[in-house]
């Protein structure tokens, strides 16, 4: 690990409660520790065009070390396959392939979702400043995107959850909009 | 006594060369624009073609690739780059494929999409078109690619806006990395800068490459940049020309120097030798700028070699000379055979002064009026500034030639020499003649490639087919260039073409535009058709606001001019693509990737569209470069005829006139024949140097068949024609290690082309007492 991430982390961790024992390393620790997963999840979205949130479910698959799924069934069928250096997208029966470096927001994207689900601390610090809150039972994950690039559409991403296992992901977008998925 | 009044000589011809040159100094105007070495351009696609290759937008583009750090380094440097540059005034613009760039861009098309999307019609606005609209809007909220959209859905709920962008995307881009161009490997990123000075402005484009130096410096001192494109090449070219011309010309005025001074040893003989090219050129120059107006930097270079020759004359009177005689009778006793040297070289720059490129006719006017001077001041001035004093120096031996010249083999084996070069010219005729226009560039061959490699990289291949639609106004011509958009992705799709860019596409005919703007619904028409296709949608009933208002503006927005474009890439392009020629309008619809453009014209040709046809800028450069070699080989015919009635006149005699010009005449095309044998094409420049080599080897001939009255004259001949001919070889020969391609061509040709003469001169041109 490069010694500035590292620095980083250590900011990051600084920032948190001072409960010595839970800090970003920690947390990273037991996400690194559990293992493949499928859920099912519910995600909705919430923008002042919008008279309610519009909801669309699906499930997410996390695999070992760094593919990481979406598939929405409903509304509509569409995946999201982020494998390597590269994203896939499904849609109406089309596949097209972007290689993440192409666009910083699409690397940031990927990052935050392999990154906490694999424990890669030095991944979202390359790309996020954290900031986390709560106890080991009980955590809130604050990432607030470093790229100008990247906050002209996405102002912070907050995942929850509890242990290694990651129970909501919320995505505060810069037009006010937000989105927010639960995994059941 | 006398030596007072060769003082008061020496001060006044001093005197008048200062006066002169003060005045040259104060009036001349030094051109850089090298326009003036392309041929005028009689069909309008040829003055499309000068008009691109003078200050076309594709001479204004510097490519830039940074090298030298990891991908988030280069991707910061050029953002911090294209931040630099873009306020910088030198540059029109810098792109780096970054997506936030070129807001005021952006701004134009979101404002305009009504007009520029060809999907708009009635239909459009109708509730089923918008309910159909608003839902997939409504799908693609829920996914991450919502992110992009949600700036401009309340305004632009049917995506015309992001379906222009889609549009106007090149088919072939670099690789993105971290947002911005990137080369495949990622090793290094690109920018694309457009200069606002002329590519040939080599003075300003020196000044915005320092530019980019600077600004990159300052932002990423460890990333280094690497510049090409045609105004890139013209600051290099001019630096190099500049660097060579003064290296190489300080070795060869050094060798020369020693060399008049071992056969002279006299500092004055030595300045005495260097007076007339002084004056020729001085006089030659103030001529062509009275004659039109400035003279081109080009011109003065040239003319600086083809007077070369002039260096010589003073040495055939001088070294002429008896021990003990004046140089005033060495200069009557040869005086006519000077006179018939300048007077050839009069004549072969008639040639050029006929020419219909202006550089060449300035050309021509300098070496006229330089070789004259020159001539009467070694005939004239020479002698009046020594008067009665007698130029001592040693006497250099030189071997008789007798034994050698005499024998009949030499002469043999040249003739059959010229004859095999003359069978290999015609037999390998016309693929020695340089076709490409671009060819005739000054720019090094491995700058060009490099240039090629990076063009390749970016996606971004030079562009040399394109149709020119044509119209009496502006909306004419791009009607006629809208017309052939269908046919156009008809082809795309085809594979007759990769890509294509009409500028109909962001700038449509008014009639268009009109239409388009007619679509839109009145605005409680399409807010009833809204609410229709809003119900049941989780969308709020306000939530399209923004859309109806500017739906609304639309409707009554003055047409879309090419002036709103002012100051964005866009516009720059639309200047250049968009153009009024002889009253005409033209619209360019550039071509990419066209693999056959027999077939394409082909195709076009079945359209029977008369307003849009097809250039092929690489047939038009080979076709100009053919017209201006028919009509130099005229010229040089007639040239030749001249001066053979001149030397037939001056000789007197028909047989001493073919024996002076047999040799020069062998010499030419064994010259072109060794030259295309070592892998040259001939173009302009080789021409050129081929007609010094026509008045130095007649020279020569002339010098070496004169009747000499004794064998101490024979020897002094020889002395004079041996220092006058290695001083040109050892001139040219120089030049011919230049980088610099012109330099090379013209080093290169003289000197094997004075060798030459030299050698069939002394085989076939002696004299018998």
């Amino acid at each position: 690990m490069r010694p500035w991430v590292l620095a980083l982390v250590l900011l990051a961790a600084g920032t948190a409660p001072a409960q010595a024992a839970f800090d970003v390393a920690h947390l990273m620790r037991l996400l690194a520790e559990s293992p493949s997963a499928q859920v099912p999840y519910v995600e909705r979205k919430y923008s002042e065009l919008l008279t309610g949130p519009v909801e669309s479910s699906g499930t997410l698959v996390y695999r070992r070390p760094d593919i990481v799924e979406k598939n929405v069934t409903a509304p509509r069928p569409e995946s999201y396959r982020i494998a390597g250096q590269e994203l896939s997208v499904t849609r109406g029966g089309k596949e097209r392939r972007i290689a993440l470096a192409s666009e910083p927001l699409l690397a940031a994207f990927a990052a935050s979702l392999r990154g906490v689900l694999s424990g890669d601390a030095a991944l979202l610090a390359h790309h996020y400043r954290l900031a986390l809150a709560g106890t080991e039972s009980d955590w809130k994950l604050e990432m607030t995107p470093l790229e100008d690039e990247v906050l002209r559409y996405v102002e912070r991403i907050v995942v929850t959850g509890r242990a290694g296992r990651v129970a909501q992901i919320e995505v505060r977008e810069a037009s006010g909009d937000r989105s927010v998925l639960q995994v059941r | 006594m006398i030596l007072d009044r060769a003082l008061a000589r020496y001060a006044c011809a001093l005197l008048l060369f200062a006066a002169l040159a003060l005045y040259g100094a104060r009036i001349l105007r030094i051109e850089a624009d090298f326009s003036a070495f392309l041929p005028p351009s009689a069909t309008p696609e040829e003055r499309l073609l000068v008009a691109q290759l003078r200050d076309g937008l594709v001479t204004r583009l510097m490519l830039v690739a940074l090298q030298g750090g990891d991908e988030r380094t280069l991707a910061a440097a050029s953002r911090k780059l294209a931040e630099g540059l873009a306020r910088d005034p030198a540059f029109d613009y810098v792109a780096n494929g970054s997506a936030g760039q070129f807001a005021a861009q952006a701004d134009v098309l979101l404002r305009n999409r009504y007009v520029l999307s060809p999907e708009v019609t009635a239909q459009r606005f109708a509730a089923p078109a918008l309910r159909a609209a608003l839902e997939e809007s409504l799908a693609q909220m829920a996914t991450p690619a919502g992110l992009l959209t949600r700036a401009t859905l309340a305004r632009d709920p049917t995506g015309e806006f992001l379906a222009t962008l889609r549009r106007l995307e090149p088919a072939t881009a670099p690789a993105k990395r971290e947002g911005v161009w990137f080369s495949a490997d990622g090793k290094r990123a690109f920018l694309i800068a457009q200069t606002r000075a002329a590519g040939f402005d080599s003075l300003a484009q020196a000044a915005a490459m320092a530019r980019v130096h600077a600004v990159l410096a300052q932002a990423a001192p460890q990333v280094q940049a690497t510049l090409s494109g045609p105004g890139v090449f013209a600051a290099q070219s001019r630096e190099s020309i500049r660097g060579d011309a003064t290296r190489l010309g300080l070795i060869s005025t050094g060798v020369i120097l020693l060399l008049l001074a071992f056969v002279y040893r006299s500092p004055l003989a030595v300045a005495l030798v260097l007076t007339p090219t002084a004056f020729g050129l001085l006089a030659g120059v103030l001529v062509v700028q009275w004659v039109f107006g400035s003279v081109h930097a080009i011109t003065l270079g040239f003319a600086a070699t083809l007077i070369g020759e002039s260096v010589d004359y003073p040495s055939y009177i001088l070294l002429n000379s008896l021990p003990g005689e004046t140089a005033r009778a060495a200069a009557g006793r040869v005086g006519r055979t000077l006179l018939l040297a300048v007077l050839t070289t009069v004549a072969s720059a008639l040639a050029l002064t006929l020419s219909s490129f202006t550089g060449l006719a300035q050309l021509g006017v300098l070496t006229m009026v330089g070789v004259v001077v020159a001539g009467l001041v070694s005939q004239r001035l020479i002698p009046w500034l020594l008067g009665e004093r007698v130029l001592e120096f040693p006497r250099v031996r030189m071997p008789s030639l007798a034994a050698f010249t005499g024998a009949r083999a030499p002469r043999i084996v040249a003739l059959m020499a010229t004859f095999a070069a003359i069978a290999f010219l015609v037999a390998t005729h016309p693929d020695w003649w340089e076709r490409d226009l671009a060819n005739i560039s000054p720019v090094p061959a491995e700058l060009r490639a490099q240039d090629l490699g990076l063009r390749r990289e970016m996606g971004a291949p030079e562009v040399s087919v394109f149709l020119a639609s044509r119209g009496p106004s502006e909306a004419a011509a791009l009607e006629a260039a809208e017309a052939v958009v269908p046919v156009l992705e008809n082809w795309r799709a085809r594979g007759l073409i990769r890509d294509f860019d009409s500028p109909a596409r962001y700038l449509p005919p008014p009639g268009t535009q009109a239409m388009r703007r007619s679509a839109i619904p009145e605005a409680p028409v399409l807010e009833a058709s809204l609410r229709m296709a809003l119900q049941g949608l989780a969308f709020r009933a306000d939530a399209f606001a923004p859309f109806l208002k500017d739906a609304a503006a639309a409707r009554d927005a003055p047409a879309l001019t090419r002036a709103a474009y002012a100051g964005t890439p866009l516009g720059t392009k639309l200047n250049a693509q968009v153009l009024e020629l002889d009253g005409q309008w033209l619209v360019l619809t550039s071509l990419g990737g066209v693999s056959d453009a027999a077939r394409v014209r082909v195709a076009l040709a079945s359209l029977a569209d008369a307003r849009t046809r097809l250039v092929d800028l690489r047939q038009v450069s080979a076709d100009m470069l053919d017209s201006f070699r028919r009509e130099a080989l005229r010229q040089a015919a007639l040239g030749a005829v001249l001066i053979f009635v001149l030397l037939v006149a001056g000789l007197g005699s028909w047989r001493r006139a073919v024996k002076v010009s047999v040799p020069v005449a062998a010499a030419l095309p064994i010259t072109v024949a060794l030259l295309v044998a070592m892998g040259q094409r001939i173009g302009v420049f080789h021409l050129v140097a081929l007609l010094l080599v026509l008045g130095i080897g007649l020279n020569y001939a002339l010098f070496f068949e004169r009747p000499q009255a004794d064998e101490s004259e024979d020897e002094r001949t020889r002395l004079a024609i041996a220092l006058c001919a290695t001083s040109t070889v050892v001139t040219f020969a120089c030049l011919a290690w230049s980088a610099t391609p012109v330099l090379r061509a013209i080093g290169g040709t003289v000197a094997l082309g004075a060798v030459l003469s030299l050698v069939l001169a002394a085989f076939w041109a002696r004299s018998h007492r």
